[in-house]
C-alpha cells in the first residue's frame, strides 16, 4: 500500500510545485497586459505579449534568430577556445613555479580587474567593427578567469599528496600526468562555468558597442529604432540558451567529473 | 615586513616594470601610428594634463558616486527582498524558481531596454548597477536563509522568541554570511555594469572617458582610463570590500569560501 501510496503523491507534491512556481510569472504578465488599461504608457515601452510572440515567430521564421544565434554561438566557442588555450600554459607555470608566480602575480591582478568590456574600445581600434574586437574580448574575459581557474585547481592539491608522490620518484611528466592534471581538472572544469558566464557577458556586451551582427547587435540596434519587443526577444532568447547549456551540460558535466574523480566540492 | 614579503614584493614590482619597459620599447619598434598603440609616456601625459584640467578628478567623482549609490539601493533592495521571500514558505516556493530564472538572465541585455524606458544618462547607468547588484545579493541571502537549520529557529521559538525576535536572532545573523558574499560577488558585478552603461549612456565618468576618447583617436586617454578602472577597482576591494568582508565574517564568527 504505502510503495503504491508514495509515487501519485510526490507526483502531487510535484505538480503543486510546479503549478506554485508558475503563478507568479502568471501574475506578471496580466499585470503587464494590465498596464496600458491604468496608465498611459507609449505602445513603444510595452510591446504587448501578443507582440512579443509575433516578433518571436517573424524573427523565427524569417530564420533571422536562427542566424544570429549562430553567429553569436560561433564567436563565443572561438573566444572560449582561443582564451583557455592561452590560459592553460601561463596558469600551470604560475602555478607550479613560485618565481614566476611571484613576477608575474601582481600584473595578473590588475590586468584582471579590467578584463573585459573595457577592451572593447581598443579592441575596435586594433581590429575595426565586426567579429575581431567581439571575440578579442571574449578571449581576454575567458583567459583571466581560466588562469584564476588553473592555479587555484594545482593550488588545491593537498601537500601530502605532492610529497607522497615525489618521494615515490615522480618527476617530470608523470607528476604532472599523474598529479597536477588529474588534481586541477575539477576545478578547471568547474571555473569554466564561470569562465562561460563572464564570456557570455563580453559576448553580448561587445556585439553591443562592436558589433555589426549576433544577438547583442540585435538588441540595440532595435532600440534605436525603439524595437522593444525585438529587443525583449533577445534578451529572453539569451537567458533560455544560457539556462539551458547550464542545465543540460555544466551541471551534469560537473556531477559527473567530481565523481569521477572522488572529489568534492569545497564550497 | 618580512625579507620574504619584501623579496616578493620586489619582484612582483619588477614583473610591472618589466611589462613598462616592454610596451615603451616595443612602441619604437613597432612603426604604427600613435593612436594604434598608444606608448606609456603618452599616457603619462594625457594623465597629467586631464587631472590638471580637473577632467578626471571629476570623471572619477562621477563614477564613485554612481557606483556608490547603485551599490546601497541595490544592497538595501535586494536584502529586503530576501527577507520578505524568506518570512513565508509559500512565498519562497512561489518566487523561488522565478528569481532562478532570474539570475540567468544576462544583466548586459537589460541595457538596450533601459535605454528605450529611462533614455541615455544617468538613470539608465544607476538602475543597471541597481539591478546588478539585486540578484546576487537576493540569490545569495535566500541560499543562506535555506541552510539555517530548522532546529534553530524552532528552538528560538519555543523558547518564547516572538516572530521579529527570531527574525533579529537566528534569521538575520544566519543569513549575513552568504549575505556579505553575494554582496562581494554584487561589487564586482556592479564595477562592470558602471563602467558598461557609462560606456553607452553617460557624459562623464571612467566608462565615458574609455570609449569617448577613441572616436576622436585619443587613444593615449582610452588607455588611462582603462588603468584608471583597474586601480580604482583594486583599491575599492582592498581598503573596503576585503575588511568589510573580514570584519562581519570575524565578527559572525563564521567561515565562508574565499574566492581569490
Amino acid at each position: 500500500m504505502t510503495a503504491n501510496g508514495i509515487a501519485p503523491s510526490r507526483l502531487a507534491r510535484q505538480a503543486a510545485s510546479i503549478g506554485l512556481a508558475l503563478i507568479v510569472p502568471a501574475l506578471v504578465v496580466a499585470a503587464w497586459a494590465a498596464v496600458p488599461f491604468f496608465v498611459k504608457v507609449p505602445a513603444y515601452k510595452l510591446p504587448t505579449v501578443m507582440e512579443i510572440g509575433e516578433q518571436f515567430w517573424v524573427l523565427t521564421s524569417s530564420g533571422k534568430l536562427g542566424w544570429e544565434l549562430l553567429v553569436s554561438g560561433s564567436r563565443f566557442i572561438v573566444g572560449l577556445l582561443l582564451g583557455t588555450a592561452l590560459a592553460l600554459p601561463l596558469g600551470l607555470a604560475i602555478a607550479l613555479n613560485r618565481h614566476v608566480s611571484d613576477v608575474v602575480r601582481p600584473a595578473l591582478v590588475f590586468f584582471q580587474a579590467i578584463a573585459g568590456i573595457a577592451w572593447v574600445p581598443m579592441a575596435i581600434i586594433w581590429f575595426g567593427f565586426g567579429q575581431g574586437p567581439v571575440i578579442f574580448v571574449i578571449a581576454n574575459t575567458v583567459f583571466f578567469s581560466t588562469i584564476y581557474n588553473v592555479v587555484r585547481g594545482v593550488e588545491s592539491i593537498p601537500a601530502v599528496l605532492r610529497n607522497a608522490v615525489r618521494s615515490m620518484g615522480g618527476t617530470g611528466i608523470g607528476y604532472f600526468r599523474e598529479l597536477i592534471l588529474p588534481g586541477a581538472l575539477v576545478q578547471i572544469i568547474v571555473g569554466l562555468r564561470t569562465s562561460m558566464a563572464f564570456g557570455l557577458r563580453a559576448l553580448v556586451g561587445a556585439e553591443m558597442i562592436a558589433g555589426t551582427s549576433g544577438l547583442g547587435f540585435m538588441t540595440i540596434d532595435a532600440s534605436q529604432s525603439y524595437g522593444t519587443d525585438t529587443v525583449i526577444v533577445g534578451m529572453l532568447v539569451i537567458a533560455v540558451v544560457w539556462y539551458v547549456l547550464d542545465r543540460a551540460v555544466f551541471i551534469p558535466l560537473e556531477r559527473k567529473t567530481v565523481v569521477r574523480w572522488g572529489l568534492q566540492r569545497f564550497q | 615586513m618580512s625579507w620574504s614579503a619584501q623579496t616578493k614584493m620586489l619582484k612582483g614590482a619588477s614583473g610591472i616594470a618589466a611589462i613598462l619597459l616592454l610596451w615603451q620599447l616595443s612602441v619604437y619598434v613597432v612603426d604604427v601610428p600613435p593612436h594604434f598603440y598608444p606608448s606609456p609616456a603618452a599616457v603619462w601625459r594625457a594623465f597629467i594634463e586631464m587631472t590638471e584640467k580637473g577632467i578626471l578628478p571629476s570623471y572619477i567623482a562621477d563614477s564613485m558616486l554612481r557606483y556608490l549609490l547603485g551599490v546601497l539601493i541595490g544592497t538595501a533592495i535586494g536584502c529586503a527582498l530576501a527577507l520578505l521571500i524568506a518570512s513565508s514558505k509559500l512565498a519562497m516556493r512561489m518566487l523561488g524558481p522565478m528569481i532562478d530564472f532570474l539570475y540567468y538572465m544576462v544583466e548586459l541585455a537589460w541595457i538596450p531596454l533601459f535605454v528605450i524606458w529611462f533614455g541615455f544618462g544617468l538613470p539608465t547607468i544607476l538602475v543597471a548597477v541597481v539591478y546588478v547588484v539585486i540578484w546576487p545579493v537576493l540569490f545569495n541571502s535566500l541560499s543562506g536563509i535555506r541552510s539555517i537549520q530548522p532546529s534553530l529557529i524552532l528552538a528560538a521559538r519555543s523558547l518564547g522568541g516572538s516572530r521579529w525576535q527570531v527574525l533579529r536572532e537566528v534569521v538575520l545573523p544566519g543569513m549575513l554570511p552568504q549575505a556579505v558574499n553575494g554582496f562581494r560577488v554584487a561589487a564586482g558585478f556592479a564595477f562592470r555594469a558602471l563602467i558598461f552603461g557609462e560606456l553607452i549612456g553617460a557624459q562623464s565618468g571612467i566608462g565615458y572617458l574609455i570609449f569617448e576618447s577613441t572616436t576622436h583617436l585619443q587613444t593615449d586617454r582610452t588607455v588611462l582610463g582603462m588603468i584608471c578602472m583597474g586601480l580604482l577597482w583594486l583599491f575599492i576591494d582592498r581598503n573596503y570590500l576585503r575588511p568589510f568582508e573580514k570584519a562581519t565574517i570575524d565578527r559572525w564568527g563564521m567561515v565562508v569560501s574565499h574566492d581569490s
